[in-house]
Parts: structure tokens; C-alpha cells; sequence
């Protein structure tokens, strides 16, 4: 079968800063992949190349057999990319469901009582449904995160970018996510997760990548590359020990 | 907005879901009281003096196009202080037609229509620009549509030409004609801002609001959407400037391409409150009872009225409306959604009665 999502030597550079050199990969359908790499190493970076927000300076981004390099966020969104924010962006004057339903009827292209189905299931399995006639902008930070993955969900994606939602929260919280991010992908939806939170993503992925200098330096079980010198290098502090812990 | 089959298959298992409407609280009164104002309006000419007739044409003439402003800059973002050019051009679209014999009241919605049509190459020029370069853009076409028109002899060049074709009327019965048809602009004017904003589009515009790149990675076609408010504002402005036309029997292009239009516009919509359909209307009133009391004083309601809407953009920025119902929330015009509690399974007894059926019609 054909990937789902293809990076074929995509490069980017801010300036002086190479965030990609020469990246590529491929992601098959239906797969649960985790990115890591320290901070500012262009993860969130590649997530915009590939959602459309950001354009690579040269490089193709191939998902499902076609090239999308000239189409903008909201064609890729519809054509079933789906994608979280690092720093939340919820519709603040909206309430919770009228966030969730504009991804259902604009992403997934969905009317009436099929949008609003989309949108109350997405709230459903993201544990929102109490807080649906809520303001999104009287959330709190882990509501937050929930509505970006809700929003997300509710566009009927097939592949689901998913920016560092485990940021800042409890370990509870945490298993929830893990156990809404499993759930989408054992529906079929192909997850990518960047995560600091190292164990969020091994209960989750089966395929780890470490991005760090514009390359991709480690790309295989997660074991393997949490293990591998190259990946334990670049990782200073924190992330060591977490990448120690279960290495 | 749920015409149309549904692009994915529904797989609701249905009860399983809380049931959505469009208002937390029954709403089906609101729809009568609106129908009865306008049934109300529809007999003031047979009431009110024909003075008084005359101002309320006016009324509805500036509600028309507050409304239309209110949807541009309130709801989509785009502050225009060009909305005279389609002002103008509707009127001229009434003068030229009625030259050839058309029937002016007739030609209303014409001109409504060639406003909407010559909005979109409009839109291709002044789109490129954002903000306050959107801004002035939009006030340079008006300009350019006000230097072209003047020039044109046929039309009556700069000092204008009066409109044929109504002549036949008594006073009685033009006053009647040109009431009914402002009144049935504004009514399809504000209906069909009310219809737009609750559409998915007004979802849309509510998201592009609050966060336009989360709206964009959402599936919100930005630029698509805007076009269409630019469009729906031209037509309405276009209404607006071909009822001034019938209603003043004479055009000129220094008065309809004014741009005191644009910033009544302005007004109107910031005193009454900018992003609500109810601010316009509330606007619009103060506007007229300052006018009627201050008429006397020359030009001064204007300036006490531009005084007063700089005041409120600065200490009530949600407009006289906003402000009295940011506690309330009380909505004349509802758009939002609202979701019933889920019927738990679990708890069969628990379950609180079904919420009144939802305005909207479900494709489910
Ligand atoms: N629009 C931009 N213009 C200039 N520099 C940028 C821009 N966006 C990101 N950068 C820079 O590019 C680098 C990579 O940023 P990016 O957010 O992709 O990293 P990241 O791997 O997601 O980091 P983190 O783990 O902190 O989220 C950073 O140095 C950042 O400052
Ligand atoms: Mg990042």
C-alpha cells in the first residue's frame, strides 16, 4: 500500500537557522509515529509544512499519491489532514460545540445533523460533551488542549498532527490522552505526535523519529532510538532522563 | 443552510446523541414579534403623518446599509469606508434604467444585482490589501466610480439628473410605493443577514473571528467566505442607494457617492454595537431621534453623533447593545448552537425532557 503521507527531501530555513536540511519520510496509513527532539529543532516547524501553514523552500509534501505543496491549510484540512497546535487556538467567543462544529461542516465538509453528529462525538470521545455550551474561552489549560484535539478530530481526518497536547499536564491526565489518542488511531486515523512527554508517546506509537540539526537522527522502534548514542546526545537534562528511563 | 445531501454517510445511532437547537430557550415568540413589527411598519404610511413616513424611509434606508456594514467589519473583519461606491452605483443603475423606461421601484433589485456583480472585480483590486490599506482602498474605488459617473454627459455629469418615471403618482401614493419598497428592503436586508450569520458561512466568520489560523487548519475557506460577505454587503448598499434614488427622484453623484454614507455606516453600527444584528437597529434609532431633535441646529446631530460614537468606541466598545446585554445575554437574533444534556444511558430516569425542536432542519 502507499504511504499515507510522504516528506520527500523537504528543506526550510529561517534565516540563518536550517530548521530541515534534507528531510524525508514516509508514513503508512493507519500508523501511530511519535516525533522527539529538543527544543527548537524544527519539529512544530515540519507539522506546518506538512498541514500548509508554513512553505518549505524546496521539497514535496505527498499525502494519499498527491502532491499538496500549493495547497493551503484549509484544502489540506479537508482532504483529511488534520492538525493540534502547540499553543491552543480555540475560537474564544464560540462555545465549545460551536468550535467543534465549524471543523465538522468546514473540514469535513458535513451539513445539519451529520455536522453536529461529528462535532458531539468528537466532544464525546474527548471527554468535552459537559462542557459543550461552555465559552472555549473560559477554558482551562487541559480543556484547552482537549478542544484542539476535539476540533481536530471532528474534521474526519485521516491523519491526525498532534502538537505536544501532553504538554503541562498531570500523569492522569496524561493516560486520558493517551487513551483519546489510541482510540483515534485504532479507528484507523494515522497519528503523528511530537512530545516531550516521553511516555505519552511510548504507551501510544510503535515508530519513534528524533529530529535535531535539520536531520532526522533516529527513526525506528522507540526503544531503539531512545537507545541509540546519536538520539542520547542531543538530549541534555530533563529529556535524558526521561529518555533513560526507559531506555 | 442544510440543503443538499450530506458528502459523508451518517452513522448516528440516534438517542445515543444530545439533541442541538439554535437557542438555549424556546425562540418561536421572537419570530412572531418580528413579524409583528413588520406588519406594524407596514401600515404606518395609513398612520403617521406623511413627514413622519418620510423619515421612516430614511430610517430604513440607513438601516439597510448599517446592517451591511455591520456584517463587513463586524463579522468579517474587513473595515470599508468605501461602501458609497455601491451606494452610488445602485443609484445610477436606477437612473439608467428608469431613462430607458424602466419602471424605478422595479428596477430596484436590479440594481441590487449589478452592485453585486461589479463587487467582485472590485473585490479582486481591493482584497489585496488588509487593514486600514483595506481601508482607504475601498474609499479610492468609491472615489474613482464618483470622477468616472460625474464625467459621463448621458448621466448628467457632476450636477446629477432627476429620475423619470414615478411622475404619474400622486404625492399620496409615491410616498406609499417608495415606503413599502425601503421597508421591504430592510426587512430582506436584516433577514438576510440573520439567515447568513446563522448558516455554516456565520460559523465561519464567528472562527475567522476569534482565531483565523485555527480556522484555516479547521477547513474555514477564509477568502471564500469574505468574498461572499463583500458581495452580500454590495448588494445590500447597491438596495440602499437605488431606494435613495426613487425615494429623492434625482441623482447626483456628490451626494450618493458621498462618503458621509460610509461613516453613518460607521456610526450607526459602533453606538449601536458592532458584531450583534440587533446593534445597527438600536444605532439607527438613536441616529434618527438625535437628527429629528437637532435638525434645527444644521449639521450638528452629525457631530454629536460622530462625538458619540468615538466616546463609545472608547469606554463601551460592544455599542449601546452589546454593553446593556453582555450580562443578560439576551439575544434578539439568535445564531448560535446550544446542546441539550445527554441522555445518560445508564440513568434512564435522569434524563431531562427533550429540548424544543431545533428552527433548523437536520439532513438526519
Ligand atoms: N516564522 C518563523 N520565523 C523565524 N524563525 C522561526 C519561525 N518559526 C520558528 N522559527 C524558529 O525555528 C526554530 C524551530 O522552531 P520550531 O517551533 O519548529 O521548533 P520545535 O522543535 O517545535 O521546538 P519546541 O520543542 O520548543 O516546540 C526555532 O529556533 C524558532 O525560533
Ligand atoms: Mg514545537
Amino acid at each position: 500500500m502507499a504511504p499515507l503521507l510522504e516528506l520527500v527531501h523537504v528543506k526550510k530555513r529561517f534565516g540563518q537557522v536550517t530548521i530541515a536540511e534534507d528531510v524525508s519520510f514516509a508514513v503508512e496509513q493507519g500508523a501511530a509515529v511519535g516525533i522527539v527532539g529538543p527544543n527548537g529543532a524544527g519539529k512544530t516547524t515540519l507539522f506546518g509544512v506538512v498541514s500548509g501553514d508554513v512553505r518549505p523552500d524546496a521539497g514535496d509534501v505527498v499525502f494519499d499519491g498527491r502532491v499538496v505543496n500549493r495547497l493551503d491549510p484549509a484544502a489540506r484540512c479537508r482532504l483529511g489532514i488534520g492538525r493540534t497546535y502547540q499553543v491552543p487556538r480555540p475560537f474564544d467567543k464560540m462555545t465549545v460545540f460551536e468550535n467543534v462544529l465549524v471543523a465538522a461542516q468546514q473540514g469535513a465538509r458535513a451539513r445539519g445533523g451529520v455536522s453536529h453528529a461529528h462535532a458531539l462525538r468528537a466532544l464525546e470521545s474527548t471527554r468535552l460533551s459537559d462542557d459543550a455550551n461552555r465559552l472555549a474561552g473560559s477554558l482551562g489549560l487541559l480543556q484547552r488542549k482537549r478542544l484542539e484535539l476535539a476540533r481536530a478530530i471532528a474534521t474526519q481526518p485521516r491523519l491526525l498532527l498532534l502538537d505536544e497536547v501532553a504538554g503541562g499536564l498531570t500523569d492522569l491526565e496524561v493516560r486520558e490522552l493517551v487513551d483519546v489518542v489510541r482510540a483515534a488511531n485504532a479507528q484507523g486515523i494515522a497519528v503523528i505526535w511530537i512530545e516531550h512527554v516521553v511516555r505519552a508517546l511510548l504507551a501510544t506509537v510503535d515508530r519513534l523519529l528524533c529530529l535535531a540539526g535539520g536531520e532526522v537522527i533516529g527513526d525506528g522502534l522507540p526503544r531503539d532510538v531512545l537507545a541509540s548514542p546519536r538520539v542520547r546526545d542531543v538530549y541534555l537534562g530533563t529529556d535524558a532522563t526521561a529518555a533513560e528511563s526507559v531506555a | 443552510m442544510t440543503t443538499g445531501a450530506a458528502p459523508v454517510p451518517p452513522t448516528v445511532e440516534a438517542g445515543s446523541l444530545p439533541g442541538v437547537t439554535r437557542s438555549a430557550r424556546p425562540t418561536a415568540w421572537l419570530g412572531g414579534l418580528g413579524v409583528g413589527v413588520v406588519v406594524l411598519l407596514a401600515f404606518m404610511p395609513s398612520i403617521v403623518s406623511q413627514a413622519d413616513t418620510s423619515i421612516l424611509l430614511n430610517f430604513f434606508i440607513l438601516l439597510t446599509m448599517s446592517s451591511m456594514w455591520n456584517l463587513l467589519a463586524g463579522y468579517a473583519g474587513m473595515v470599508s469606508i468605501g461602501q458609497q461606491a455601491f451606494v452610488g452605483l445602485g443609484a445610477y443603475t436606477v437612473l439608467v434604467l428608469a431613462d430607458g423606461g424602466f419602471n424605478p421601484v422595479a428596477a430596484i433589485p436590479i440594481a441590487a444585482l449589478v452592485c453585486a456583480a461589479l463587487s467582485v472585480p472590485i473585490s479582486l483590486l481591493v482584497f489585496r490589501l488588509r487593514g486600514g490599506y483595506f481601508a482607504i482602498a475601498t474609499w479610492v474605488v468609491a472615489d474613482a466610480a464618483s470622477l468616472v459617473i460625474s464625467s459621463i454627459g448621458s448621466l448628467g455629469g457632476g450636477t446629477g439628473k432627476p429620475v423619470p418615471g414615478l411622475s404619474s403618482l400622486s404625492p399620496k401614493s409615491f410616498e406609499q410605493v417608495t415606503y413599502w419598497a425601503a421597508l421591504a428592503v430592510v426587512v430582506v436586508a436584516v433577514g438576510m443577514t440573520y439567515a447568513l450569520l446563522r448558516s455554516r458561512l456565520g460559523l465561519v466568520l464567528a472562527a475567522v473571528r476569534d482565531n483565523e489560523v485555527g480556522a484555516r487548519s479547521a477547513g474555514a475557506r477564509v477568502v471564500t467566505a469574505r468574498r461572499i460577505v463583500f458581495l452580500v454587503a454590495a448588494l445590500g448598499c447597491g438596495a440602499a442607494g437605488a431606494l435613495l434614488a426613487v425615494s429623492q427622484l434625482n441623482v447626483q453623484p456628490a451626494s450618493v457617492f458621498n462618503v458621509q454614507w460610509s461613516a453613518e455606516m460607521i456610526f450607526v453600527t459602533m453606538i449601536g454595537g458592532i458584531g450583534t444584528i440587533e446593534g445597527p437597529i438600536l444605532g439607527s434609532v438613536v441616529f434618527f431621534l438625535l437628527q429629528q431633535n437637532l435638525a434645527h441646529e444644521g449639521a450638528w446631530y452629525l457631530i454629536i453623533f460622530g462625538a458619540l460614537a468615538v466616546v463609545i468606541a472608547i469606554w463601551a466598545p460592544r455599542g449601546l447593545w452589546g454593553t446593556a446585554t453582555a450580562k443578560l445575554r439576551v439575544q434578539l437574533f439568535p445564531v448560535g448552537y446550544y446542546v441539550g444534556r445527554t441522555r445518560r444511558r445508564d440513568r434512564p430516569g435522569s434524563a431531562p425532557p427533550a429540548p424544543p425542536a431545533p428552527p433548523v432542519a437536520s439532513t438526519v
